[in-house]
């Protein structure tokens, strides 16, 4: 039983979920370009989140030292920390990083627990995906009507809707191939 | 359908996804999305994730990321362990003094890093087996590490105060100095306990021996000389100066506190490259990629979270159950009292980041009518669900602590940590009686 002292993901691991590449040839090509797409977005991110501390760094500096106050400092920084935060959504489900209640795993068989962790992630899946398109249908508005902040500075509003639209498909699709890969047959087997 | 049918269908709804197991984030979602799709304007559809972007994009909000960096930095390096065996070298002659030691290193440490499972691993990664090996039972080295770490969302830069001010639109900078009387106050309850037990261990390893048992480690001194003594400080004063320093740029008016959060950031980086040359990207990498992980789980339930209060809050469900606490006239201190029940309670299942800003919207306002103060209220709540901490079945600490530890068995580290929750009681009724221990500080600094 696992009192609930378990980090996220760790009971789905133990049940080998994520273990094994899909045995079908559009999943297995899927999930090597999706961890490929993956490393390369938590790479970006790492040099965002530096890049963040940087601008908010040089904002004190600009302030105190120069005496030039930055009107665009936050919203730089809100842009790459928000950008890296979706765009990272999918790397962390594929490590099964998003927290949940695993409560009830200690209750419930292996064969029960892989099931309730298959219909999660198609839960998951549904959610992902619909919160995806309407992303999209938010990136096409602030594309198409010119949507900027509302600061001084007023940078564009695509970028952050571009960055929040592109996370949450890639968490979708890495959603698709973990729903299209359970090892449910390990319980048959 | 009445508010009330469609808040316990909320409800239910939200319990019902949440114990299948699912994300947290994406229950919340999903949960908001279906009663949108029922109960809201079709058109409320088509702006919900505008609603999340704009949720999240709050720059207050978006200084956990780099508060987490900064803690990763300080955790991920030996910086944990150095504060640890400096302070034990000075406390060594103080009865209970390595005790004592672990508990003032993890109140340190939490207040560089600001992160409750990171103090933990950090400071009991070289605690416990100090302790275990000085004679410590397995049990009270467990609780006074699990415990110690529940400091991380007390004091600043704590996350929970993040986001209660965000939740309560209460001055961030005023949680963060109340939150520091009633840390010091855990930190001395903690302290006194740990020289009160090893004294009771410390009788009986000498009675089993004076009868001829086993010598219990506990019996062997170890004196450090005054130059081995000072040869500890170099390591750990430029954490502390860190420390110091960003407090001094938050509270001098010299950067907000998400400038403060970017500076502690690439200070903390900028230290552990400089003392333990940690500077390569192969070693930054991990650091980095590990708080973006963080990030990125927490940021999402915070999102999600915010979505959820505002389906609730737009179907007049918070502001039905607020009415609803109001006019059942309860006493101020029985609502209290049933709130931060409520509170423990959510605390068995959910992280401080959902408890907060689920339950804001309903809490409040009876709070707000029963005359509390949102800065002291803010203080009292992050103590109890320090609490949700280091109890099962959420006990994120107890689980550091069983990495830390695995063979100290679950049973043991549960009954170690028991003394420390009824001390954690012992400080929230203390601060009823005395409100003034969080609110004196931030009213003297800041003004009322």
């Amino acid at each position: 039983m696992s009192h609930g002292v378990d980090l996220p993901g760790a009971v789905a691991k133990r049940l080998g979920f994520n273990s094994e590449a899909p045995r079908w040839f559009l999943p297995r090509l899927m999930n090597v370009a999706l961890t490929r797409i993956n490393r390369l977005v938590v790479t970006l991110s790492m040099l965002a989140m530096l890049g963040s501390c940087a601008v908010l760094t040089s904002g004190v500096v600009m302030r105190y030292f120069f005496k030039t106050p930055t009107d665009w400092q936050d919203e730089i920084s809100m842009f790459l920390l928000v950008g890296s935060i979706f765009m990272c959504g999918a790397a962390v489900q594929a490590q099964r990083g998003h927290l949940g209640i695993e409560a009830i795993a200690g209750y419930l068989s292996p064969a029960a627990n892989r099931w309730r962790i298959w219909v999660c992630d198609i839960l998951s899946l549904l959610f992902c995906g619909f919160f995806s398109w309407k992303s999209w249908t938010l990136l096409y508005e602030a594309w198409s009507e010119g949507m900027t902040t509302s600061s001084t500075w007023a940078p564009p509003l695509w970028i952050p809707y571009g960055l929040m639209a592109l996370g949450i498909t890639l968490l979708t699709l890495q959603l698709l191939i973990q729903v299209l890969n359970p090892p449910l047959h390990k319980t048959l087997s | 359908m009445s508010v009330e049918i469609v808040g316990i269908l909320y409800g239910l709804g939200t319990l019902l996804l949440m114990f299948t197991g699912m994300p947290i984030a994406f229950a919340l979602g999903s949960i908001a999305i279906l009663f949108m799709m029922f109960f809201m304007p079709h058109s409320a559809l088509d702006t919900v994730t505008q609603n999340v972007y704009e949720e999240m994009s709050s720059i207050t909000l978006l200084s956990i990321p780099l508060f987490i960096l900064k803690g990763a930095a300080i955790g991920k390096s030996r910086a944990g362990a150095d504060l640890y065996l400096a302070i034990h070298a000075w406390l060594g002659k103080v009865p209970g003094g390595l005790g004592i030691a672990n508990v003032l290193a993890c109140a340190l440490f939490a207040a560089m890093a600001g992160s409750s499972p990171a103090t933990c691993s950090a400071i009991g990664s070289a605690g416990i087996p100090e302790m275990r090996a000085r004679g410590y039972s397995p049990g009270f080295a467990a609780g006074i590490i699990a415990a110690g770490g529940t400091l991380g969302i007390l004091l600043p830069p704590s996350i929970t105060m993040i986001l209660f001010s965000v939740a309560a639109e209460v001055s961030l900078g005023k949680l963060f100095l109340a939150a520091l009387g009633p840390g010091v106050l855990l930190v001395f309850l903690f302290s006194s306990y740990a020289a009160w037990n090893f004294k009771r261990e410390y009788r009986h390893a000498l009675g089993v021996y004076q009868d001829g048992g086993v010598k219990s480690a506990y019996l062997d001194d170890t004196v450090l000389t005054f130059k081995e003594k000072t040869a500890m400080l170099p390591r750990v004063l430029p954490f502390v100066t860190l420390l110091i320093g960003v407090m001094l740029a938050l509270y001098g008016g010299y950067a907000t506190p998400s400038e403060t959060a970017g500076l502690g950031g690439l200070l903390a980086l900028a230290l552990i490259a400089i003392i333990y040359k940690v500077w390569r990207p192969s070693q930054m990498a991990p650091i980095i990629s590990s708080t973006l992980k963080e990030s990125t789980m927490l940021m999402f339930i915070i999102g999600m979270s915010l979505l959820y209060s505002y389906v609730m809050s737009y179907l007049h469900i918070s502001q039905s159950a607020a009415e609803w606490l109001v006019t059942m006239h309860l006493s101020r201190w029985v609502l209290l009292a049933s709130i931060l029940l409520f509170v423990v309670v959510l605390g068995f299942f959910l992280p401080p980041v959902s408890i907060i800003l689920m339950t804001a919207p309903i809490i409040l306002p009876p709070l707000r009518a029963a005359g509390f103060d949102f800065i002291w209220f803010g203080v009292v709540m992050t103590i109890v669900m320090e609490m949700g901490l280091i109890h099962p079945p959420m006990g994120l600490n107890i689980f550091v602590i069983k990495s830390v530890a695995p063979d100290i068995p679950l049973k043991d580290v549960v009954w170690g940590i028991i003394p420390f929750v009824l001390l954690m009681m012992l400080a929230v009724v203390l601060l009823c009686v005395f409100p003034q221990m969080a609110t004196f500080f931030p009213n003297w600094a800041l003004g009322t």
